[in-house]
């Protein structure tokens, strides 16, 4: 620690991190709880997938079951807010790995991941509250 | 630094081949299916909203537009599933062998192919 060179902020990316050190191998940073979350959000979206899918074509294909009934019923309502959580969280890092290969600008990079996180929160929250409306409301 | 990047190599430098195209293919069908999720909340908020809102979202999905867009996130949505298990086997330590890797493709695509085509079918039919 005492002889640990001060970096200039220019290396940044660079993995000389005190993390780095007391590790040795492997990411000193965020990059192995985001590949870990998107595995497990990806193995979680399986089941609620099919679900969601098998849902959406009894739906589509019902003449009496409507998309408010279906929705307001409690295990309905909560594995859809987990297919939307799971699924969003997913969709946020896999978009956020893309913007990291395409925008190599660190200003705009920010930029554009602050931009896709709001739209991730922000669509998150908009299916919750609807979902809880209905199933509150019944 | 004008060396070509990755994403460049690819028409001019990189001969096609099957398994980077399905790579490719992952990466569309996911930030197809991360647009999607904007119908899917607007489709949801409009559930809940019911009246105008609803007949308005219900009229845009059933118009053929809406009906084309519903059958490429299908498609999206069955592919990307597919090849998401082959990438979590990948991610497990199975099929790196270079046969393993083209027949799990091959099996990706028959059998995306095949969940998109009973849905519709059951659509349809049912």
């Amino acid at each position: 620690m005492a002889n640990a060179p001060s970096l200039p902020d220019s290396t940044a990316l660079r993995d000389e991190t005190e993390l780095r050190r007391v590790r040795q191998l492997g990411s000193a940073r965020s990059g192995l709880r985001e590949w870990r979350l998107q595995r497990l959000t990806a193995l979680a979206l399986i089941p609620l997938g099919l679900y969601f899918a098998a849902s959406v074509l009894r739906l589509a294909t019902s003449g009496q079951l409507t998309a408010a009934a279906w929705l307001s019923s409690p295990v309905p309502a909560l594995l859809v807010i987990l297919f939307v959580l799971a699924g969003l969280a997913h969709a946020l890092i896999g978009v956020k790995s893309v913007l990291l290969d395409y925008v190599h600008t660190r200003a705009r990079l920010l930029a554009a991941e602050l931009l896709v996180r709001a739209a991730a929160v922000i669509l998150a929250g908009a299916s919750v509250l609807a979902i809880l409306k209905l199933f509150l409301g019944r | 630094m004008n060396r070509p990047l990755s994403p460049f190599m690819f028409p001019t430098w990189y001969r096609f081949q099957t398994t980077s195209g399905l790579s490719i293919l992952h990466r569309l069908t996911g930030i197809a299916l991360a647009v999607g999720s904007i119908l899917l909340a607007w489709w949801l908020v409009s559930v809940a909203a019911g009246g105008e809102l609803f007949a308005a979202t219900h009229a845009f999905i059933a118009s053929p537009i809406g009906m084309l867009l519903l059958f490429g996130w299908s498609i999206a949505f069955f592919y990307h599933l597919c090849n998401g298990v082959r990438h979590l086997a990948w991610d497990a330590g199975f099929g790196f062998e270079l046969r393993q890797a083209y027949r799990s493709g091959y099996a990706v695509l028959a059998a995306a192919a095949l969940l998109t085509a009973l849905a519709w079918l059951y659509v349809f039919l049912v």
